[in-house]
């Protein structure tokens, strides 16, 4: 575990504070200016909670003017944390989740009422945006504060096209961004969730925790809020791993969906969740050609090459529509997206090819998608972004019948 | 004179008789152990197929992932190929009962060179059984890794990978049976090269573009992609 990889004097620094009220972990490399602005916010949070912040620092490049910088108070205490130790796991969503993992077992430690996760960098972090994590869980008895960003056309694509309106047609709760990265927990749900983990998490069964935070509350007894945090700025695109990281986000969810599945076959219809903080559509779309071209490409190439392994996978019916797809009007209907996932997710329950195949061959598939999406947004306003992207949602609800039905009845209903 | 010749056919006949009579019932045997054999094993391979069909032994073998038994089966049914090993069986079990009817010696003989010989084949059909789930998983690999880098040459690449893992767990299969080693080896050895030849040609002719940006890219020149391309995906 990583929380094993702390050393001896920061684990003794944490050993020595007993308790606290509130855990904020950094994931993220803040600016000594931003790190005064938000220590100096959660100063100012309402009944003085005692906080411990596990500051990120690489042991290398540690800076000690960040905290140094800050006036002393005992009630709150700063702790460096090596976030990406070497015995972290290899790929970043793991690494991640295992930090989340630690940060939560450390928690547990200090007997914390709540935790808050910050992995993400805003571009215009604003003094109090930490706090719109914090609050929620603290004076209105949140289990789990989700993060709401403003939605730009280009951005967030696998959220917005699979793993967003996915959890929200089977949970029934319409949570924009259910793997955070940026959350507020608090202690009963971070408890469930230590719980249902293995041993040893990310080097286990892929089970991981990011994905098991929205299955919890949809199908338990657990409140849910969102918080709008401005704009968030995403790492660039590494087009040779995006395979791995349509497996390594993909794989977990739809684990996380074969385990809840008696669960998610009882819900119907979803319900929106507060959502705390004004909901602003971002003022800029990002600059940038899209190469759409070289995105149908992938896809054709795809199609030509990976019938043999789509054929497995996908039903006739859904084959020939994707066949069907025209080059110079290209368009992957919302209903045919949906159903696509929905065949991967089952084929991925039962095994129908090895997983980290099955979810490696839906990479030209989304990029089909993506290219879609970007040929039929392409000169669109955010509100026409965020309509867009609400039809998605709904279509995946309208097909879930056909979920549950494939899943139910796999060898029996194919259509 | 013509009496002697007389007896001494007399004699031959007699004793090729006796001989042919003597060996009658032992193929008498052999034939009614070999019909029998054949009924039973008709009987059986029906009962078999008709318990495998009813607890849905092929979907069961799909659900566990074991795709590749329905590509060797007839009719991609492995309970068809299960039945017809059993009948085989039995069939084989027949001719042995039949043959030692017939001369118990020579079958005690063949039973022990045939019992001596099947650790190889049982090695050799394991040696294939990996080798082809190896080449299969492999050959997939390839395939998807190289459309996701966008290779026009995937299915070749992959196609080039199953054939070569083949080759090589047949050579050592037939090697296991100790069929023509030595021909055997040099053969593998010439097909094998072959084919990697012919693959690093292909690929290295149609990969010229994928190389210069490989080597830009250690370099440490950011590509035009990452500068220009506004999609985020995480």
């Amino acid at each position: 575990m990583v929380v094993d990889s702390i050393s001896q004097l920061e684990k003794q620094s944490v050993d020595k504070m007993g308790s606290a009220d509130l855990l904020l972990g950094l994931l993220v490399d803040l600016s000594p200016d931003d790190l005064a602005r938000m220590v100096n916010a959660l100063r100012a949070l309402p009944g003085s909670p005692r906080i411990v912040v596990l500051q990120n620092r690489d042991a290398a490049a540690l800076e000690p003017s960040a905290a140094d910088g800050l006036p002393e108070d005992s009630s709150l205490s700063l702790v460096p944390w090596p976030a990406g130790s070497s015995s972290s796991p290899a790929t970043p969503v793991q690494s991640v989740s295992a930090a989340y993992e630690s940060i939560f077992r450390t928690g547990e430690k200090l007997e914390v009422r709540a935790c808050c996760l910050i992995a993400s960098k805003l571009e215009d972090a604003t003094l109090e945006w930490v706090c719109r994590l914090i609050q929620p869980l603290l004076e209105d008895g949140f289990d789990l504060v989700a993060p709401c960003y403003a939605r730009r056309r280009l951005e967030g694509l696998l959220n917005n096209s699979i793993v967003g309106p996915l959890t929200r047609s089977l949970y029934g709760k319409r949570i924009q961004n259910p793997m955070g990265p940026d959350l507020g927990v608090s202690r009963k749900l971070f408890q469930c969730v230590l719980a249902a983990q293995p041993n040893n998490t990310t080097a286990g069964n892929g089970m991981h925790l990011l994905a098991s935070l929205a299955p919890l509350a949809g199908c338990d007894d657990i409140r849910v809020c969102q918080a709008y945090l401005g704009s968030r700025s995403y790492p660039p695109v590494d087009w040779t791993n995006l395979s791995s990281l349509l497996t390594e986000i993909l794989g977990p969810v739809f684990l996380a969906m074969e385990k809840n599945a008696p669960c998610w076959q009882r819900t119907r219809n979803s319900i929106a969740v507060t959502t705390r903080n004004e909901l602003k559509l971002p003022s800029s779309q990002p600059t940038g050609t899209v190469e759409i071209d070289r995105l149908i490409s992938s896809f054709q190439l795809g199609l030509r090459d990976l019938q043999e392994i789509w054929g497995l996978v996908l039903p006739p019916a859904t084959l020939f529509e994707l066949r069907r797809v025209s080059p110079q009007e290209f368009r992957i209907p919302d209903e045919l997206w949906v159903k696509i996932i929905y065949d991967f997710a089952l084929a991925h329950r039962l095994r129908t090819i090895n997983r980290a195949h099955l979810l490696a061959s839906l990479t030209p598939l989304y990029l089909g998608w993506v290219a879609s999406y970007a040929r039929e947004l392409e000169n669109a306003d955010p509100a026409a972004v965020h309509r867009r992207l609400e039809r998605l949602s709904l279509a995946y609800e309208t097909e879930k019948p056909y979920l549950i039905s494939r899943w139910r009845w796999p060898d029996r209903f194919n259509p | 004179m013509w009496k002697q010749v007389q007896d001494a056919l007399n004699q031959s006949a007699t004793a090729f008789i006796t001989k042919f009579a003597s060996l009658l019932p032992g193929f008498v045997a052999l034939i009614l152990a070999l019909l029998i054999s054949l009924l039973l094993a008709w009987i059986v391979g029906i009962v078999v197929r008709r318990l495998l069909s009813r607890i849905h032994f092929d979907e069961w073998l799909v659900r566990r992932g074991l795709l590749s038994v329905a590509d060797w089966s007839p009719a991609r049914s492995p309970t068809l190929l299960v039945s017809g090993l059993i009948a085989g069986a039995v069939v084989v079990a027949g001719l042995l009962i039949g043959v030692a009817a017939f001369d118990s010696e020579l079958t005690s003989a063949l039973v022990r060179s045939v019992f001596a010989y099947v650790p190889n084949v049982i090695g050799a059909i394991l040696v294939l059984i990996v080798g082809n789930i190896a080449a299969r998983f492999l050959s997939r690999s390839v395939l998807i890794g190289a459309v996701n880098l966008n290779l026009e040459y995937a299915r070749l690449l992959s196609a080039g990978v199953k054939w070569l893992v083949n080759v090589l767990a047949v050579a050592m299969a037939l090697e296991h049976l100790k069929i023509a080693v030595g021909i055997v080896e040099l053969a593998f050895g010439i097909l094998f090269g072959g084919i990697v030849l012919a693959l690093a040609l292909a690929v290295g002719l149609g990969s010229k573009d994928l190389v210069t940006k490989s080597l830009e890219r250690d370099a440490g020149k950011p590509s035009a992609e990452t500068i220009e391309e506004p999609l985020r995906h995480l």
